[in-house]
């Protein structure tokens, strides 16, 4: 018996490329998301290294260069209390990237967990999570984390407090893992939502996929058609769902610490710290101006990102 | 040469040269074709896909998706300029003296229109029907192309159709303004064969009736076997044969028309002998070979046919019957 | 030819229950597959044809237990397959393949050609770690790519090289028998024609067995030994290649084959078609009876009434017709 032979000219002769380097290839190309990169990246290394790179402590007050505008000394300037401006921008990035890790792994989680059972399970497993997750979305962020504030904040420090009297044990004097925990942590149980109804419907659209067919024709378990066929095909835009997240964390625990919801001082974070600059910034721009200016850049640089990313995963459906 | 006369061609295409813009730079889909079509000619254009046959229709009524553009070659209607036409002429061209009707019947009517009303759109809008006349014509449209309580329907959405009665429908808006000419792009292709041979069919008997001329779209060259006058065969974005049909079907000069016809199993094949097949598959726009596009696929290419471009010429035995190879011609001269 | 059937397809049906109306308040029934009796006999190509709607691909997936068979029995090697669970199913899985349409979208985008060909190989336990790469380059020649095509992923190839790969896929099971469900419809004319000769190459080479499903008769002509007709979830006729080509007895047959149009303009140009009035009906509502009833140009009123029973009419020759039964039974003689 003979085959015929593919006609050997339409053999490329390039290396193979997978779907995530071509990805990469169209990434590179696009010079808003390459500065998006650029920048995410930056802003990771100072949360990461932030400490040792600050010229200052953050909390260390000099009350003899109060207010004092940009130098060679102070690149930002100091504030009020006299605190090196730049080096509390920079624990602010800690503090940014910290709860916007933190928040969008919890929601990341849940929701991706919730949303993948529902989309390949189907039924009634689907309807409940369905359920859950349009009660969750109704609820008001802001609102919600103004009532934890109000309630839950006061009485959990009290309590931690009369824990370190009674034991001495300095974990109870941290209470700022009361802020991040309660009001980060609620903050990221009511972000889950979008996460899983992408997920959802991405399995969803994937199971009827016609290769899904396929390996259940070729015998496949469950096992490993959930493992090799349809969590590969659906991590693209959950990438992009999660660049646009951590974003979105980050500008909204600086608008709940502008709010004083947030961190409190003296944690520095980009929020109180444009909270404290808009009281004087009529004299004192700088104060303003230096933490709402990297606020806005690290919220544009992951919508740069973000969109980028998009186009790069998605090329037929992008433009 | 031909002896048309060039007043009697309603559609005459020069050299259209259609590029993509890609990440490499622009890319070739349509490269210098040539396409006319004479006064109540029916023409079929065949070849497979990615050969740039629905994109040249496209181009001539500016609807190009983006990215993809006209860069060489002219494209004349009825003596009249395409391109070069302003944007209000050109609309009275589209739909008006020219209908269209596409391959997928679904998605190239508008869901939440009634089909009443996506046929006398045309005729208001072209023919400054009013709305009770354009009505009364829509139901006589419908009743042309044979759908059954024709003025009931006029009224229904045209997920209420089978398939084969939204491609009716279609036809029905293509025809709606009298147009010259028809361009049907692969009208059949997502229908059932028996529905598609009631189309064949009643696109035939509106032809005979109406008197236009119509450019049919094909992958299928049994399909249009018996409906079209000439065919014009087209691969890697060049036509490469142009010939009466029975010519075509009878001697195609150029090996790929050659076996395009000889992969279509027939009747007096024995069961599952080898069916002729053309090795390799057509060349990616931007991966287009130098010479000939056909010759990495061609069994007879000779040495010229990788350097060369062959330009679509007359057999001189017959006038009508163009084709694009150097191999070929040279047969023909030396017979 | 082997004779011996290598499957038995007893009153096979496949009914899914659908929810319309904009709020899914109406429950229905499509009625995909209503009682299909058939063999498939071992070595044999048999080819189901009909027109969208007509059940045909549900038979290949139904068969294959791809779809829960609503009732009736698909035996194979003894067993009914069509009531196993998915566990007990497996080892039969291997031995009964499938090659889809759209050679787009049946390979994962993520996985190279050489991980998908060699993918059930290994899951099958078929070959070793050590053997695998030898066996996909063995696999990817049978199919006619060369080895290097392992690296590559299925976004760089073209339409009739991944339907090669799909193929290579469904061999390296090491099946007895392949569903080809309008496995080369999606291709262009010249690939398809590529693709039919290999799949004649590899039948010829493994002693395959081929249920082809499709709906260009000019292409099941060429290839089948057998030909089963469709129309609207019920089995038409089906009988020999040359018989149905030559002495079709349903009137919906006759209607189909005279259908297709042949590669020959003064031919076509001369012939009469019998063209079918109307569409197929919807399978939610199928009509009673015949279901060709309401299209049929030779229907008699038993025909709404009576559902015609599916019957060997002439040796090898199956059709469920009133109107041929009665020819036969009613002139003494063989109509055609």
């Amino acid at each position: 018996m003979t085959v015929v032979p593919m006609a050997t000219t339409d053999i490329k002769e390039e290396p193979p490329v997978s779907l995530w380097r071509d990805a990469w290839f169209r990434l590179r190309r696009n010079r808003l998301a390459v500065f998006g990169l650029g920048v995410v990246v930056l802003l990771a290394f100072t949360a990461l290294f932030g400490p040792y790179l600050t010229p200052f402590d953050f909390l260390s007050q000099n009350l003899d260069a109060r207010n004092m505008p940009p130098s060679l000394t102070h690149l930002f300037g100091t504030d009020d209390l006299g605190r090196d401006v730049f080096s509390r921008v920079i624990f602010g990035t800690r503090t940014a990237f910290l709860v916007a890790i933190v928040v969008t792994a919890i929601a990341v989680v849940i929701g991706v967990t919730l949303g993948a059972l529902a989309g390949f399970f189907g039924g009634w497993l689907d309807r409940v999570v369905m359920w859950l997750t349009d009660m969750t979305m109704s609820i008001p962020n802001l609102l919600l984390v103004v009532v934890i504030n109000a309630s839950l904040k006061s009485p959990i420090s009290s309590w931690m407090e009369s824990r370190y009297l009674a034991t001495l044990n300095p974990f109870y004097r941290e209470t700022i893992w009361v802020d991040f925990l309660l009001v980060f942590g609620s903050m990221a149980l009511i972000s889950w939502p979008p996460y899983a109804r992408l997920v959802r419907a991405q399995v969803l659209s994937i199971r009827s996929r016609p290769y899904i067919t396929a390996a259940q024709a070729l015998g496949l378990t469950n096992r490993i058609i959930l493992m090799r066929y349809v969590v590969p095909n659906a991590l693209g835009p959950l990438i992009v769902a999660v660049s646009a997240g951590l974003g979105t964390a980050m500008v909204l625990e600086s608008a709940f610490s502008f709010l004083g919801v947030g961190v409190n001082p003296p944690t520095p974070s980009w929020g109180n710290m444009i909270s404290d600059g808009l009281r004087v910034w009529q004299h004192y721009p700088h104060l303003l101006a230096a933490p709402a200016a990297v606020l806005g850049l690290a919220s544009v640089a992951f919508s740069f990102l973000g969109d980028g990313l998009n186009d790069a995963l998605n090329p037929r459906g992008a433009k | 040469m031909t002896k048309t006369n060039t007043s009697e061609r309603l559609l005459d295409v020069k050299g259209l040269t259609i590029e993509i813009e890609t990440r490499n730079g622009p890319a070739t889909i349509v490269d210098g074709i040539d396409l006319h079509v004479n006064k109540g000619e029916t023409l079929g254009v065949v070849g497979e896909s990615g050969c740039g046959k629905s994109l040249t229709m496209l181009s001539l009524m500016r609807l190009l998706p983006n990215k993809i553009r006209v860069t060489k070659g002219t494209a004349h209607f009825a003596g009249r300029d395409l391109q070069t036409m302003s944007n209000s002429e050109l609309r009275k061209v589209r739909g008006g003296e020219v209908g269209f009707v596409f391959q997928d019947p679904m998605t190239s009517l508008n869901p939440v229109m009634r089909i009443g009303q996506q046929l006398a759109e045309p005729l208001i809008y072209h023919r400054g029907m009013n709305k009770a006349q354009a009505r009364k014509r829509a139901g006589e449209l419908l009743k042309l192309v044979g759908i059954p309580g024709a003025e009931d329907r006029l009224d229904a959405y045209p997920h209420e159709l089978s398939g084969g009665m939204r491609q009716r429908v279609m036809i029905a808006i293509g025809l709606a303004c009298n147009p010259q000419l028809l361009i049907a792009d692969e009208p059949t292709t997502a229908l059932d064969v028996t529905i598609q041979a009631q189309i064949v069919d009643l696109v035939k008997e509106l032809r005979d009736r109406l008197g236009m001329s119509i450019v049919w779209i094909t992958h299928d060259l049994a399909l249009i076997a018996g409906l079209v006058d000439r065919v014009a065969v087209l691969y890697a974005g060049t036509v490469v044969e142009d010939a009466p049909v029975d010519d075509l079907f009878a001697r195609p000069a150029h090996p790929y028309t050659q076996g395009l016809l000889a992969s279509i199993p027939k009747l007096s094949d024995e069961r599952a002998s080898r069916l002729s097949s053309i090795g390799g598959t057509p060349p990616e726009p931007g991966r287009r070979p130098k010479g000939c596009p056909f010759a990495p696929r061609c069994p007879l290419a000779e040495a010229i046919c990788h350097d060369k471009v062959p330009v679509l010429e007359s057999l001189v035995s017959a006038g009508a019957h163009r084709v694009a190879c150097f191999v070929a011609q040279r047969k023909l001269e030396a017979a | 030819m082997g004779a011996q059937p290598l499957m038995r397809i007893e009153n096979l049906v496949k009914h899914f229950h659908v929810r319309l109306g904009a709020f899914g308040e109406r429950a229905a029934t499509v009625h995909a597959l209503d009682d299909i009796t058939f063999d498939i006999l071992d070595g044999e190509t048999l080819s189901l044809v009909g027109e969208s709607g007509c059940g045909k691909s549900t038979t290949g997936f139904t068969l294959l237990n791809l779809h829960k068979a609503t009732h009736g029995k698909v035996i194979y090697q003894g067993k009914n397959i069509v009531e196993l669970d998915e566990k007990a199913m497996r080892p039969y899985r291997r031995q009964l393949q499938i090659v889809f349409q759209d050679p787009y979208s049946t390979l994962n985008p993520r996985m190279t050609i050489g991980e998908a060909v060699g993918e059930p190989i290994l899951f099958h336990k078929l070959a070793t770690k050590a053997e695998l790469k030898d066996g996909i380059a063995t696999l990817l020649a049978d199919v006619g790519l060369p080895p290097r095509f392992a690296s590559r992923y299925p976004h760089e190839l073209s339409g009739g090289q991944r339907q090669r790969v799909a193929i290579a896929r469904a061999l390296a099971c090491q099946p007895k028998f392949i569903v080809c469900d309008e496995a080369i419809s999606a291709l262009d004319v010249s690939v398809q024609a590529q693709i039919i000769n290999l799949l004649l190459d590899l039948q010829q080479k493994y002693g395959l067995t081929y249920l082809f499903i499709a709906h260009d008769l000019a292409v099941v002509r060429h290839i089948s030994d057998r030909v089963g007709v469709m129309y609207l979830g019920r089995l038409a006729e089906l009988t020999s290649r040359e018989e149905l080509f030559d002495n079709p007895l349903h009137p919906y047959t006759k209607a189909l084959l005279s259908a297709v149009p042949e590669a020959d303009p003064a031919h076509e140009r001369s012939r009469k078609r019998q063209v079918l009035q109307g569409d197929v009906p919807s399978p939610l509502s199928p009509p009673s009876g015949c279901r060709f009833h309401t299209r049929c140009p030779v229907a008699m009123d038993v025909c709404s009434k009576v559902v015609p029973e599916w019957r060997e009419a002439l040796p090898g020759h199956h059709v469920a017709c009133h109107a041929v039964t009665e020819g036969i039974s009613g002139t003494g003689g063989l109509p055609g």
